[in-house]
């Protein structure tokens, strides 16, 4: 190895290592808000002392998060298979598969806390956030597989089930395999966000919670850097074993046959009825899953009951003006958390096109941060800046920077180099390049940021709100805990999926249109 | 068994796509005799994969019936009458050379313990001995296509289709590929279908060479090889070899 690739090697570890010594010299002066930064070593030396009470609340995290991410992949795999087989089911569940990506975490806690006990709301927001990665990997992975091995065992009369098992399935392991390499920390995620809304006297998220009243920012720190090491070991678990198992095996040719057009034009009623189906798939669930249950009625609301809560009871005047107060709080936060998070990663996407070696730098930090359970950090933040608008645009523009980031960098990545070639041969500029050819080109991808963006933004609104300022639905959310305001804990759930949901279809509707007039695909 | 070769009796297929109606196939009529070697040429799009995936009941005809040993396709590929080749060997990549030629068996649910020795075989014909256990990744494309014939041949099939086998490959390596197709070929005597884009590849190989015309999906002539048995590659050069060439190409051109 020579001196040069070496030193390229190392390279991400020697910016590590000034970080920390930037780091442990403004720990030591407390030159960030007043010590609330403290220095790495302080920060050790607190887990040092600390060790003691670690085991219990990491075993429960662990616990949650386990249960979750086994129970939540066997669904995911199992309905994204039968999604795959039949495409029908697929578009029927959209509507649920929409709502459970676009939820946030933290407004469903309060309601499974309420309707379940013990670990049952850790392992179910833990399986949630494993559920979405995991099944969309599988029915791209399965559907994906190549259109010519399949036929293969069609020509000698296999059936279904034997192209799914002897092409389908092996296929789509890799695919499937970092799938599960997301869904490894956000299963540790959901388990802390669970334990924050409440019950249970261990977990790193009642840990955080306990010591978030003390002024203790080392113990903090320590805490959200233990959650981060778990998620972050967990994700590069399942990314070693994916190397591993699938040495040598990627395909060799690329399919040159076009993949069966799969979509029956049906009539319209039928397309209707799917639509309507689809829509009301979610609300069937969550009235069933109540009724199997068995919770009491005061508790938990069903679609009618909470439709009596916002719209009818002699109370309800009062409750759609507390509502929509949040809202108005809320909801330009969001919008503008979500635009600034997109605009700069779509610069710094740029950017590195014209510098990858800023990418290769940021890389590991994109990685690190994607598996952070960013609930832990946001107490952190509050110490940093305070109570105001600042901290919400700062936590909104944390989570949604770097996945945007990474998926548009990406599609930037992917742009053709032939592509990019005719413009240079004719003397173009670097910026003329990008507006040619590699921002069209990696539209694609831009519009997947932006889908994927939506539900985290209002995620990180609301997580800061409840957290940090006090205001909007997060805060909304927190004080209905307090007062033991069912409808309300209900009202604001569901307000935030619905809204998570339009975001996330006015993007996809706006994606259609452009991508289907540029006659381009869709990316994942 | 009554081998009665490729039976096509009026076959029409047509494709709906976006509002669009392509006749790929318009009243089709073809057989062949048991253990001849047919060669299926045309433009793009004139349905000559089309009849293939029909043949492998891949595919159903809109009209007309179609036989492959007397039986619907269906049939005949259930009980493992066929072999088949794609175009770009379509290996699975995580099976080895010997797991790879197995696959057919292992849809069909036939002991694999019985074929050992005939996969061993195979592996000998195609002169892969010594990569029995090489992964798909680690072969040429040359050797990556003499699996997928060794795969098509596995269940002694009657009736052997392929489908533009060495349309990946380079001009050299295919002019090598077709003299060992015809070596392997003349070692089984499957009644084979060829769809191919090489003219002097479906004239080296064929006994007869059916010419197709697109828009809608016809055949246009059928022009009968005449060269005797075994061709050697000196017939490249051959006046004759040419003359047939010339035959097949005015008939593409419509003449």
């Amino acid at each position: 190895m020579g001196i040069r690739s070496m030193l390229s090697r190392v390279r991400p570890l020697i910016n590590l290592l000034i970080l920390m010594a930037i780091w442990e010299v403004a720990g030591q002066l407390k030159l960030v808000a007043d010590g609330a930064l403290p220095a790495p070593s302080a920060i050790l030396l607190r887990l040092l002392t600390d060790w003691s009470d670690y085991p219990n609340h990491i075993g429960a995290t662990l616990y949650g998060a386990g249960a979750g991410f086994l129970i939540g992949n066997l669904v995911a795999v199992a309905l994204g298979t039968l999604f795959a087989l039949y495409p029908v089911t697929a578009r029927l569940a959209r509507g649920m598969n929409v709502a459970i990506f676009a939820l946030p975490p933290i407004a469903i806690s309060p309601i499974l806390v309420l309707t379940l006990n013990e670990m049952a709301p850790r392992i179910v927001l833990a399986a949630i956030g494993c559920y979405f990665v995991t099944m969309t990997s599988t029915v791209v992975g399965l559907t994906q597989a190549d259109p010519r091995a399949i036929d293969l065992v069609r020509a000698y009369g296999g059936n279904k089930w034997q192209a799914l098992w002897l092409v389908r399935m092996r296929s789509a392991l890799p695919t499937i395999l970092s799938g599960l390499r997301i869904a490894a920390p956000n299963a540790v995620l959901g388990s802390i966000l669970a334990e924050f809304g409440g019950g249970g006297r261990w977990g790193l998220g009642v840990y955080l919670l306990g010591s978030l009243g003390r002024a203790e920012p080392d113990r903090l720190w320590g805490i959200g850097l233990v959650a981060t090491a778990i998620a972050a070991l967990a994700y590069f678990a399942f990314a070693a074993l994916g190397a591993r198992l699938l040495k040598g095996t990627e395909a060799v040719t690329v399919p040159s046959a076009l993949p069966h057009s799969g979509d029956v034009t049906r009539p319209l009623w039928q397309r209707v009825l799917i639509l309507l189906g689809s829509i009301a798939l979610p609300f069937a669930l969550w009235w069933a899953l109540l009724a199997a249950l068995r919770v009491p009625a005061m508790i938990a609301k069903t679609p009618p009951g909470l439709f009596d809560y916002l719209f009818v009871l002699p109370s309800a005047a009062a409750a759609q003006v507390k509502l929509l107060a949040a809202l108005a709080q809320t909801l330009p936060m969001t919008l503008i958390g979500m635009a600034a998070g997109l605009a700069l990663a779509f610069l710094l996407a740029l950017t590195s096109q014209v510098r990858p070696g800023i990418v290769r730098a940021l890389l590991p930090v994109a990685l690190v941060t994607q598996t952070m359970p960013l609930v832990a950090l946001t107490p952190l933040l509050v110490l940093m800046l305070g109570r105001g608008p600042a901290v919400i645009l700062w936590i909104t523009i944390s989570v949604t920077f770097f996945p945007a980031f990474v998926t548009m960098a990406q599609g930037l990545l992917l742009v053709p180099r032939a592509a990019l070639d005719v413009p240079r041969a004719y003397g173009a500029s670097l910026f003329t390049q990008l507006r040619l050819v590699s921002v069209p080109a990696s539209l694609p991808y831009l519009f997947a940021a932006t889908r994927l963006t939506a539900p985290r933004a209002l995620l990180g609104v609301m997580i800061a709100e409840w957290l940090a300022t006090g205001t909007g639905l997060g805060n909304l959310l927190n004080q209905s805990r307090g007062y033991l305001d069912y409808g309300m804990i209900w009202a604001v759930a569901v307000v935030s999926v619905l809204i998570s949901v339009f975001f996330y279809q006015v993007v996809v509707v706006i994606e259609r249109r452009t991508l289907s007039r540029l006659g381009m695909a869709v990316a994942d | 068994m009554a081998a009665t070769g490729i039976r096509l009796e009026g076959i029409s297929r047509i494709f709906e796509a976006r509002g669009k109606r392509t006749e790929a196939l318009k009243d089709v009529s073809l057989s062949t005799e048991p253990g001849s070697f047919t060669a299926l040429i045309g433009p793009s799009g004139c349905g000559k994969s089309t009849i293939l995936r029909l043949c492998l009941g891949l595919d159903m005809p809109d009209a007309g019936t179609l036989t492959v040993d007397g039986l619907v396709p269906t049939e005949a590929t259930k009980q493992g009458l066929t072999g088949v080749a794609f175009q770009d060997a379509a290996l699975l990549p995580w099976r080895n050379v010997e797991a790879n030629i197995a696959l057919p068996l292992d849809v069909l649910g036939r002991k694999l313990s019985d074929y050992r020795p005939r996969i061993a075989e195979l592996i000998r014909l195609v002169g892969l001995e010594g990569f029995e256990k090489s992964l798909p990744g680690e072969l040429s494309g040359g050797m990556r296509q003499r699996v997928a014939i060794a795969r098509a041949l596995v269940t002694k099939p009657d009736v052997l289709f392929l489908d533009e086998p060495f349309g990946a490959l380079d001009q050299i390596l295919r002019r090598q590929m077709n003299i060992e197709l015809q070596r392997i070929w003349m070692e089984t005597r499957a009644t084979t279908l060829l769809v191919t884009h090489g003219i002097d590849e479906a004239v080296f190989l064929a006994d007869r060479v059916v010419v197709m015309a697109s828009r809608p999906g016809r055949i246009a002539k059928i022009i009968e090889i005449d060269l005797p048995r075994p061709r050697h590659p000196a017939l490249f050069n051959e006046e004759h070899f040419h003359a047939l060439e010339r035959e097949v190409s005015e008939a593409l051109d419509g003449h």
